[in-house]
């Protein structure tokens, strides 16, 4: 259990040639000790790059890495003291179940009592304490994958859990199972979780604070309402949230008024000192409204088509050549053809250059 | 029929005398020909009775044959590791050059290097001993075992070295506590190989040595003098052979069992 603290790390993985090109960027972060984290992008924003950062399999090629203030740049990852599971399990062919739990013992030289106790502590959190003579090649993957998180939570001391896409190969049952409990061990033992996923779904349910990157860069840390409600950059937007946030191309027309078009809207934010001419209008399918009259803030549309969703429709339109999105409730009758789509002030976000106003 | 037919050739003619060898071919026992068990006696008996000296050439082939595939496997999995987990540069040198260069010492004839070793175990003072040959061997069968093992290693994910770190191993712990246990099929492979390849080797052995140390395949080509005694060279031809056969079945068995499988997913 530690507070992690990452100052001005970043990493190339081939530092020496001219303008290297950085898996992950300069970054400044600390992790809050017994936080449960996830660390959200899509594949090769730089998730794994951070992790092994964090776990010591990787040296970054610039700044210092802290545990509780004490600098950790260049200790080695066992003298860290930290849990890490893999995408896939790893486990160790040639032992039993319960040599594969209790080698992180092992290998610090813990008496052999104390070992077998806590190596059935954590067989019976995960339910593995029937297969512990078992030898390990002999598992399921999902059995595989639990002693590969046993084998982090054996210690109670560990910095802290990463976790690099440890549920890919975990029936969604299990998984959600799986996810549940470690909550409760988070809780338990007060571990720092930092979960990598590229999975939005799996990242809202699961953690307090997410850190949303792309291209090696850390876009945005908040908390799972932050990050739907106002998504600090349009990549955010695209990225969270199913569907994508809408995003529609606007000019600005006054201290907080946008248009798209020949259409105004109310927005809730001072855009007075904007200068960009590259603004966009975002918000999200849940917070637009359906009218059949035209009203303040209101934009005609087209409708396309209407899904439903069995708990929601999702009602698909176009104004011009932009498409909106809208998430209605399944009681409301949908008008075909043309019709008005609200935007509420307080939810609409502007985005000049890419970037959250 | 191919494989079995000169074995049974090899077995019916060690039980043959000297007449039915020489007297065209025979085949069935007691209808065709009269077994004996001379060229079987032969063998165990002292060469001060008449015999033939076997035993000690085999003692000094299982002897040789064994330390130098040690060695060899020994070397060359530490050399096997470091080459397929870390990156070495050295100028243009990389990797794959200098697992290149371990195997390039089996590209050149052997003929090309009897001289070279001659001359330098002379220099040495180890022409005809079991330390040069050993010495010899291990030059030869590292290479196979280099080879072997990097591709091995390298089908070994890494995922299972950076867990065994976290764990808390440091680099030398996790080598021999988990990947070397993971690779026993591997060891296993490439000892047969270098056991094979030590065993059967006739030519250095006929070079480096003349009369303290002689191996196996030497012995028995020496058996050939005036008169070849076809009995005896058969029945020791087979007791050379059954070694390997042993190691075979042994291997076989081990791979058979699938263990070489199943460390991720």
């Amino acid at each position: 259990m530690a507070k992690i603290e990452l100052k001005n790390v970043a990493h190339s993985y081939s530092p020496d040639v001219e303008n290297p090109e950085y898996a992950l960027k300069k970054c400044n972060l600390s992790w809050k000790d017994g936080g449960r984290y996830a660390v959200l992008g899509p594949s090769g924003c730089g998730k794994t790059t951070m992790l092994n950062i964090m776990s010591g399999l990787v040296t970054p090629s610039e700044g210092t890495i802290k545990f509780d203030g004490v600098d950790i740049t260049n200790m080695s990852t066992a003298e860290r003291n930290i849990a890490q599971v893999f995408q896939f399990p790893v486990i160790y062919n040639t032992m039993t179940v319960a040599q594969n739990l209790g080698f992180p013992l092992l290998c610090r030289n813990y008496p052999k009592e104390v070992i077998t106790k806590k190596v059935d502590q954590v067989a019976q959190t995960l339910g593995l304490e029937n297969l512990l003579n078992l030898r390990a090649t002999k598992l399921t993957a999902d059995q595989k994958q639990l002693i590969s998180l046993g084998r982090g939570l054996v210690r109670e001391d560990v910095a802290a859990i990463l976790m690099d896409e440890p549920l890919t190969v975990i029936d969604p049952d299990l998984k959600f199972r799986l996810r549940r409990r470690l909550k409760e061990i988070n809780e338990l033992y007060k571990s720092t979780l930092i979960y990598v996923t590229h999975d939005q779904n799996e990242a809202m349910t699961f953690a307090e604070n997410i850190l949303v990157m792309d291209h090696g860069k850390i876009v945005q840390v908040g908390t799972p309402l932050e990050l739907f409600e106002r998504p600090k950059t349009t990549f955010v937007g695209y990225f969270i949230g199913s569907p994508a946030m809408n995003m529609l191309k606007a000019e600005i027309k006054g201290k907080n008024v946008v248009s798209i078009g020949d259409t105004s809207f109310k927005t809730g934010t001072d855009l007075s000192k904007v200068k960009s001419k590259n603004i966009k209008l975002g918000i999200r399918s849940e917070f637009v409204e359906l009218h059949d009259k035209n009203a303040d803030n209101c934009i005609s549309v087209k409708i396309d088509k209407v899904d439903d969703f069995g708990n929601f429709q999702l009602v698909s339109a176009r104004h011009g050549m932009s498409p909106i999105k809208a998430k209605v409730s399944r009681d409301l009758a949908v008008p075909a053809g043309d019709a008005w789509m609200k935007f509420p002030d307080n939810r609409c976000c502007v985005y000049s250059n890419e970037v959250l106003v | 029929m191919f494989v079995v037919a000169p074995f049974l050739w090899a077995l019916s003619t060690s039980f043959k005398d000297f007449n039915s060898v020489t007297g065209g071919a025979t085949y069935i026992p007691w209808v065709d020909f009269e077994p004996s068990l001379e060229g079987w006696r032969v063998l165990l008996r002292s060469p001060a009775q008449g015999g033939v000296n076997i035993v000690e050439p085999y003692f000094n082939s299982i002897a040789v044959t064994c330390s130098a595939s040690f060695i060899s496997i020994f070397l060359g999995t530490l050399a096997a590791y470091a080459l397929s987990r870390f990156t070495f540069k050295a100028g243009f040198i990389k990797n794959s050059d200098i697992t290149f260069f371990f195997i390039s010492q089996r590209i050149m004839p052997p003929i090309v290097l009897s001289i070279p070793f001659f001359i330098m175990l002379g220099k040495l003072g180890l022409l005809d001993s079991m330390v040069g040959l050993v010495m010899v061997y291990v030059v030869l069968l590292m290479p196979i075992a280099v080879w072997i093992m990097v591709d091995f290693f390298n089908k070994v994910p890494r995922e299972i070295d950076e867990t065994a770190l976290i764990d808390g191993c440091n680099p030398y712990q996790a080598f021999y506590k988990v990947v070397l246990p993971n690779s026993v099929p591997g060891l296993i492979v490439a000892g047969m190989f270098c056991m094979i390849f030590g065993w059967t080797d006739f030519f250095f052995a006929f070079i480096l040595t003349f009369t303290e140390v002689q191996l196996l395949p030497v012995a028995i080509v020496a058996l050939n003098s005036s008169i070849t005694p076809w009995w005896s060279l058969s029945a020791s031809a087979l007791v050379s052979v059954a070694p390997l056969i042993v190691v075979a079945f042994i291997v076989e068995r081990y791979l058979s069992k699938g263990n070489l499988s199943g460390a991720l997913k």
